[in-house]
This record gives C-alpha cells, structure tokens and sequence, in this order.
C-alpha cells in the first residue's frame, strides 16, 4: 500500500568482513520478528478458541500478543532498514547530482545515527527503571515489564548497528546513496 | 515564540527533512526530537522511549500486520489471474465486458490483498496485454488497472483505514462500512469512463466479448470462492459482534495462509518465508510510522501547536466548505508526495479535531482523505502504480500510463464532490448498520 517512491531502488551490493556480519545479524532479526508475528496468530486463535469454544476468560494472551507485537517491530527494524524497507521520499536525492547525492546520503544517515542512538540511550534507561525497581504491569498476569521494555533498547542498538554499516558502505563506495543506480536527470 | 509561528516554522522544517531523503519515521523522530530539545528543554528527550513504547503498545495494532499477511498470502498465488480470469468468463454479454471485468477484478483483489502495487501487477500482467489484444487503447488498458489498483486502501478490509481509525480512536468496523459505498461509486465511474473512453476512440469493436460455455464458467468458481468467502468471513465475524478486528483478521490471516498452502500449493518454505518477510517488511515499516507519529503528535501537542492551530481556525469564522476544500488540497499535495500511511498518521490528529468542529462526520471524513490517497497513488512524482505498470507493461510509455490515468484522477474528484454533495453516500451503511455513532 506504500512504498518507495520508483523502480530506481534496489538491495544493497555484495558485502564482507564486518558488514557482512552485521546482515546476518539484521537478517536473523528478521526472523526473530517474523516469527514473532506467527506466533501471534496462532495465540490469538487459542484465545478465541478459549474464549468463544471453551467459554473461558483469557488471562495473559491480550497482553502477550500486544507486547509480541511491539518486539516484532523494534527487533524488525534493522532488518527492514537492511532490505531498505522503510519508506521515503526520494525526490530531491534524485534530482541531485551524484557528488551532492552522496554528501547528502552521508548527512541524512548521520543525522538517523544520532537520533537512534538517543533512542537507544534513553531506551536503555527507560528498561534499566523498570528494571531495578521491578515494574510490573498493572494486570492479573502481572508480567515484569523490564521483559517488554527490553526490546526498547536491543531493537535501536541493532538498527543502529545497521545503520553504522550502511554509512559505512556508502562511505567506501560499496552501496549507491540512497540505493539510487542511475544518474542525476 | 508563538506557538502558531513555531506550528509554520515546524511544518517547514518537516517537509525539509522529509524530503532529504531520509526515511519517513526517522525523519518525524528528528524532527519531535530537535523541537522538544530546543523549545522544551533536554529533559523531554527522557519521555521520547516511554512514547514511542506506549504508541505500541496497543492490541489493535495487531490488527495491521494480521491483514497484511492475509493480504501477502492471497498476492503470493494466482488468485488475481484467477479472478480476472472467473469475471471475464462470466461477464462476456456484457459490452465492454473484458475492461469491466478488469475494474471488477482490481476491485475484489484490491479489497483482499490491501495492496495497491500488487493489485496492478496481478490483474495488469493478465489483463492489460489480453485488452490490448483485443483493441482497447493504451490509456485506457493501463488507466484502467493503475486506478482499479487504489481502490484498496478504499474498499474494505483496508490498512489504510485501520492507521486512520488507530490514529484518530475511531471505530475500525465503521471505518470499513464507510468505505464501501465510496468504493463500489468509485468502480463504476472508472467503469463508465472506460467505455466512454474506448467507444469514442473509435474502438468500439472492442467491447463486444468472447463466449464461454458454461463449463468453462463452472470449473474456475473453486479456484476464486475461498478466499472471497474468507474475507466476508472475517468482517461478518467482525460486526456479527463475535470478535474484536484484530482478532477476526489473526483467524483470517491463518486461514488465508492455508489455503494458499492448500489450494494454491504454496508448499516450499522459501515461497512461505517470502510471504512471512514481506508481511513483516511492511508490518514493521507501517508500525515503525505509527510509532515515530506517536512521538511526532506528542511534540506537537506538548509544545501547544495542535491546540493553537484549532483555536486559530475557530476564529477564523470561515465557510465550513471553504475549510473543507483548503483541507482536501492540503492532503492532495501532501499525497503526491508521501505514502497514504505517512499523510494519515502526521495529519488527521491535527486535522480531525477542525474538521469535527466545523461540523463534519469523522467517517466521511475518513472516506474523503483516503480518495485523496488514491490520488497519490497514479499521479507524479511519487505514483507508485503508474512505475508498476510501467514495470510490467515497458512497452507502453510512462506518458502514455499517465494520461491514461489522468481522467481516472478526475472520476476520483467527481467521487469527492458527490461525497460532498451526498455525505449519505458515507456514512448510511454505517449507521444502517452499526446504529448512529455517539
């Protein structure tokens, strides 16, 4: 339903050493989060078959499945940012000529670097006070939610990483900025 | 600073951002970020994890991913070839048959796959060499299909109209009754244009049809009717009261998944994982949005722009029509350039409270910023169809995919001014149904 903005897109080109690690750990992400979402599906299916079939109140699946969700996100973040999955608007790269194209890729992936790691910083913290003083949240199931939070601050280290990766492969020429092939128009 | 100048100042440094070519939900993080860091101090940045956590933490949100895989499953087979195939044999006496048949087909796997692009590459890979075949123009066979494919996000069940009810804590189920009339009006005006279009080009041999026999009718009934009959499955267990919309759409998603397990033989674990990591691709990037604009609106609202902007067109004592308009041409332009997802998520927090107190339904409006989307979707520089069609049809230049589209873009503003005209055309089924909102 969204989506980039043309067919001038395309993956990143072949990588190694230390980036190549960074994929695979994008990539297992990806798993983790995909996974997550399945189970999801197959929880909430229980819950309905408890609730309706079985004629049973539900206790812990409500919450399970929402806080599966918001860890499918943050720890499917940096591989959607691997396979360039996250939308924007390309125009004004496009337009630019590939020099300019370039400062322009170093600059916007420094500025995310930034504020990524000001999420990871605060989401770190934000993890460590439920952590220390032991949160928990306010219903029957009761889950510890230094649990939850945890993804806060694993999901941004890692799309940070990631990110880090990229400028780096735009730095040394192995990806294109912005993932754009062709010349300026 | 004012917090009205600080609201201008603010929307032209997102756009900036925005257009920098740096992804959508970063770009409102930096933006919420630097503004808080600047205006409200450093202590703000602590709450930005707590907001960011909270706007997911939110068990309708699994709703989004669970319609997109039921989405991803149905566009991974060969349902829409099917489809277009089972309206084709079926609808051959009626003239023009093979275009309806192709708008009809955009239409119901629109509606069941969510997606636009996928939309206009299943039915056009079938349908735009098969009308070109048999005589209908260009423009029309490429028009026809790039706007047959945002009907989408209009017809439900829609993602587009889940964001708008999450973003806005309206009701989904209405949400998707409101869309349906719009859409069905939508199908027909792209129909009678398509007709209109192809007789005046002097290619009226085109519209008479092919026979079948009626066996030929019978034996693709079995390939279409599964997922058509979960799809109903699902919104009637969703106003039958049984189940909640996420819950609903996670037995759709897992029935949807068996049968192109089943039925469409999609065995191999990689044709299952492309599923599963498109689903997630797309789940994550939309949640990502919804997330960052979570941050984005408490920004927005903590340094007092929200509340200023409403008070400040309150005084302005203008036409609630007049408003309306500047609004619709506020959220075309913005869809030129932004994903449908983006416009929704930054714009209807500050919008829906000025359009409700001019007097506006929330549904209708609901209907209304969605056909502005749509607008977005087959009109430069960002239409995506138009590139997908160009994708599979690269015969046909872009120019040629443009034009086509264009008189489309104009049954859509014909769709928005009897929208206007006749709210009833919105929110009736709705309340038919539902009862009036409170």
């Amino acid at each position: 339903m969204a989506a980039d903005s043309n067919s001038t897109l395309s993956g990143p080109g072949e990588r190694t050493g230390w980036l190549k690690i960074v994929d695979h750990i994008s990539t297992t992400c990806g798993w983790v989060s995909a996974a997550m979402i399945v189970v999801s599906v197959f929880i909430t299916c229980q819950m309905i078959f408890v609730r309706f079939v079985l004629n049973e109140s539900t206790i812990w699946q409500t919450e399970a499945v929402t806080f599966l969700m918001v860890a499918a996100t943050l720890l499917g973040l940096p591989y959607v940012q691997k396979l360039r999955g996250h939308v924007n608007v390309d125009l004004i790269p496009l337009m630019l000529k590939p020099g300019a194209r370039k400062a322009l890729a170093l600059f916007t992936l420094s500025v995310s670097i930034i504020i990524v790691a000001l999420m990871l910083v605060y989401g770190f913290e934000f993890w460590h006070t439920a952590w220390s003083r032991n949160w928990k949240s306010d219903t029957v199931w009761g889950v510890r939610l230094w649990i939850p939070y945890l993804a806060m601050p694993v999901g941004f280290g890692l799309l940070l990483l990631q990110l880090v990766a990229d400028l780096a492969a735009v730095i040394t020429g192995l990806d294109k900025p912005f993932n754009i092939n062709k010349e300026s128009r | 600073m004012d917090p009205l100048s600080l609201g201008l100042i603010l929307a032209v440094v997102t756009v900036l951002v925005l257009f920098s070519g740096v992804s959508v939900a970063v770009g409102l993080l930096i933006v919420s970020a630097g503004f808080l860091l600047i205006f409200d101090g450093a202590r703000s940045l602590q709450l930005l994890p707590e907001i960011f956590f909270g706007k997911l933490d939110n068990f309708a949100l699994l709703s989004i991913p669970m319609f997109i895989i039921m989405g991803a499953s149905i566009a991974s087979t060969r349902a829409g070839a099917d489809l277009y195939e089972a309206l084709d044999r079926w609808l051959t006496r009626v003239p023009g048959g093979l275009v309806i048949s192709n708008l009809g087909a955009c239409a119901l796997f629109a509606a069941m796959s969510g997606s636009s692009p996928a939309t206009c590459a299943a039915i056009g890979k079938m349908g735009i060499p098969e009308m070109r075949k048999r005589g209908y123009p260009d423009g029309v066979a490429t028009g026809s299909i790039a706007a047959g494919g945002t009907l989408g996000i209009l017809i439900p069940p829609s993602v587009t109209m889940i964001v708008y009810g999450i973003a806005t804590e309206t009701s989904i189920g209405r949400l998707f009754l409101a869309g349906v009339i719009p859409g069905l009006l939508l199908v027909s005006l792209f129909m009678l244009w398509a007709l209109y279009d192809t007789w005046r080009s002097g290619s009226a041999d085109a519209l008479s049809g092919r026979s079948f026999s009626w066996k030929e009718r019978f034996e693709i009934l079995p390939r279409v009717l599964p997922f058509i009959a979960i799809i109903l499955g699902v919104l009637y267990a969703m106003y039958g009261g049984l189940a909640t919309p996420s819950e609903t759409a996670a037995i759709g998603a897992l029935l949807c998944l068996l049968v192109a397990i089943i039925i469409y033989k999609l065995w191999s674990p990689k044709l299952l994982w492309d599923v599963l990591r498109d689903s997630t691709r797309e789940s994550v990037m939309i949640l990502f949005i919804i997330a960052a604009a979570g941050v984005f609106s408490y920004m927005l609202s903590s340094l007092f722009i929200t509340q200023s902007i409403a008070a400040w067109i309150g005084t302005l004592d203008v036409n609630p029509w007049v408003l309306m308009f500047a609004i619709n041409i506020f959220l075309l332009v913005a869809g030129f350039f932004l994903p449908p997802v983006a416009v929704i998520l930054m714009a209807a927090p500050i919008l829906l409270p000025i359009v409700i107190s001019a007097g506006f339904d929330p549904y209708w409006f609901a209907v209304i910023l969605t056909i502005n989307m749509e607008i977005g979707l087959i009109t430069p520089p960002v239409g995506l169809n138009l590139y997908v069609i160009n994708g599979i049809a690269p015969e046909i230049s872009l120019r040629t995919i443009l034009v086509g589209s264009l008189p489309f873009v104009a049954c859509m503003v014909i769709a928005i001014l009897l929208l206007c005209l006749f709210p009833d055309l919105a929110t009736w089924l709705p309340n038919y149904v539902m009862g009036e909102a409170v």
